[in-house]
């Protein structure tokens, strides 16, 4: 579905599922509309949805319907091909003491918390956005087995470099902060202190993998 | 290197700010930029700057700068209530000045924000092509942050000389009482019940003094909080997003650019600059947007002031 959500902008939300397979059909499509429209000046591709920004000069809204329907029918049709890049390594401490809910999670799962641990680390994620927070990145698709809702209620505060899921979805807190994310490992804080490269390090579409390290690497990294 | 002035008082909130960032969304940095553009792009165009100069955004007054050369610089914004060593000069002009001069910007007038634009715009860090600062996220130079008492200064073309320049009477825009703000009905707008559709229109709010650089946050009647939106969407300038108090809130520069709550659309990216100066309590009401007109009134302002695609 298109629509315009502003005077010199497009919105497209593809007809399929949120996940990996959603963002990689966006990202296609992405490309796709960039070489279709003139003069794009910005574009956000965020889940099964892509925001196109053009120059109010030249922006036409049904020439850029009539492009981005003939885009979508394209991408929705073919395989998406994922150009993932090299991915980010994020070392994770998956210690119940920096982890408040891992072994809540674990027990529910029927897991033992180094199961949990081994299945949450071995996976290279796609960014399937970026937002909520600057530096903040939701990343998919976590393995069925370690799926868990949001809190009911959210935490007032989580830490920085906190590890959390979501449903299918993984992500880490850049910042201190409240947060419903239910919290099964901790990044060394000290990879979130420069803002510009906390900012830079995720981008849609980008990978993330995550390596299991001990408490005591984790301490070395000054926690 | 010595400054080229000294930012004595910066007043209650003091950043360095231009057009903003247009490249960063991408990756989910905020916009940032001058809250009024109209009155950014008008101080640097005084001074025959790149309508994209680095500037001061000075908010709710306070403010002193002591120069430490022979110089120009321009002020302009609602009610920036300039003053040269104690003589009142009046905004939207180009002012000149000597060494251990005193501008001072003031609160008085209505509106809530003034610019000071530099010749060749003032010399600040720069991320994701924009040295707008966002505090929150601590970007750019400075880490981001709001000017100190005794931030030194330097621009990059302090020995700029040019005659003194002013907006044309009919140019300055008028601080209004009340806003009318178009509306470009859009995202969840279709899912909003019957009843919420027509009160929109309907309603009268007026700004709450939780407003920030971030968004506009409205007082006055709720509607009901919409549908449920369940993975958050990329965000337009000037989206209007209903929290779950069921108030309408309107995105400013500090925005994000993803956003989880049912949203009603946007408004005229251009009213954002009167709304960047109304201050708490002005009524505002919003009336339906006919897009095309917006998108007209977009591209002569950037053919105006010589806006291009790049950033």
């Amino acid at each position: 579905m298109i629509t315009f959500p502003g005077p010199v902008s497009a919105l497209v939300a593809l007809p399929v599922s949120a996940d990996r397979d959603g963002i990689a059909r966006v990202l296609a499509l992405e490309r796709l509309a960039r070489d279709a429209l003139p003069e794009v000046r910005a574009t956000i591709p965020a889940f099964n949805r892509l925001l196109i920004e053009g120059s109010p000069s030249s922006w036409d809204p049904e020439e850029a319907e009539a492009r981005l329907s003939a885009a979508v029918k394209e991408c929705v049709r073919s395989v998406p091909q994922i150009d993932a890049g090299d991915p980010v390594s994020l070392p994770v401490c998956y210690d119940p003491e920096l982890a408040p809910d891992l072994e809540d999670l674990a027990a529910s799962a029927g897991l033992g918390v180094e199961e949990v641990a081994r299945c949450h680390s071995g996976v290279a994620y796609l960014v399937l956005a970026t937002g909520f927070a600057p530096g903040f990145a939701y990343l998919g698709d976590v393995d069925r087995r370690i799926a868990a809702p949001r809190l009911t209620a959210p935490r007032r505060r989580v830490e920085a470099g906190s590890v959390g899921i979501a449903d299918r979805r993984t992500g880490v807190y850049p910042a201190a902060g409240p947060g419903g994310w239910r919290l099964v490992g901790r990044v060394p804080a000290t990879l979130f202190e420069d803002p510009a490269e906390r900012i830079a390090r995720f981008r849609p579409g980008g990978t993330v993998e995550f390596r299991m390290i001990d408490r005591g690497t984790y301490e070395a990294y000054g926690g | 290197m010595n400054p080229h002035g000294v930012v004595e008082r910066p007043g209650p909130f003091c950043t360095i700010q231009d057009l903003g960032r247009r490249t960063g969304r991408r990756a989910g940095v905020a916009p940032g930029g001058a809250m009024d553009q109209r009155a950014c792009l008008w101080a640097n165009r005084l001074l025959g700057n790149d309508p994209a100069a680095a500037v001061l955004e000075v908010t709710l007054g306070g403010f002193a700068l002591r120069f430490e050369v022979r110089t120009v610089v321009a002020v302009a914004g609602a009610g920036c209530g300039a003053t040269l060593d104690g003589a009142e000069t009046g905004g939207w002009r180009t002012l000149r000045v000597r060494p251990g001069q005193l501008l001072r910007l003031g609160y008085g007038a209505p509106g809530l924000r003034s610019y000071l634009a530099f010749p060749g715009g003032l010399d600040a860090a720069t991320a994701f092509g924009s040295a707008s600062a966002v505090v929150r996220d601590g970007l750019p130079g400075l880490q981001g942050r709001r000017i100190r008492p005794g931030e030194p200064l330097r621009w990059h073309a302090p020995g700029h000389r040019c005659p003194v320049r002013r907006v044309p009477d009919e140019l300055i825009p008028p601080v209004a009482d009340s806003l009318t703000m178009p509306l470009v009905a859009g995202y969840e707008w279709a899912e909003f019940s019957r009843d919420d559709r027509t009160r929109v229109f309907d309603a009268t709010w007026t700004v709450d003094p939780a407003s920030d650089r971030t968004a506009c946050r409205l007082a006055g009647p709720a509607l009901t909080t919409g549908p449920r939106v369940l993975d958050s969407t990329p965000l337009v300038d000037g989206t209007v997003q209903v929290t779950g108090d069921g108030l309408p809130l309107v995105f400013m520069r500090d925005r994000p650019t993803i956003g989880g709550y049912a949203k009603l659309g946007s408004v005229d990216p251009i009213a954002l600059d009167d709304l960047a100066q109304a201050r708490p309590g002005t009524p505002v009401r919003f009336v339906r947007a006919e897009p095309d007109a917006l998108r007209r009134a977009l591209a002569r302002r950037e053919s105006f002031f010589g806006i291009g695609d790049e950033r």
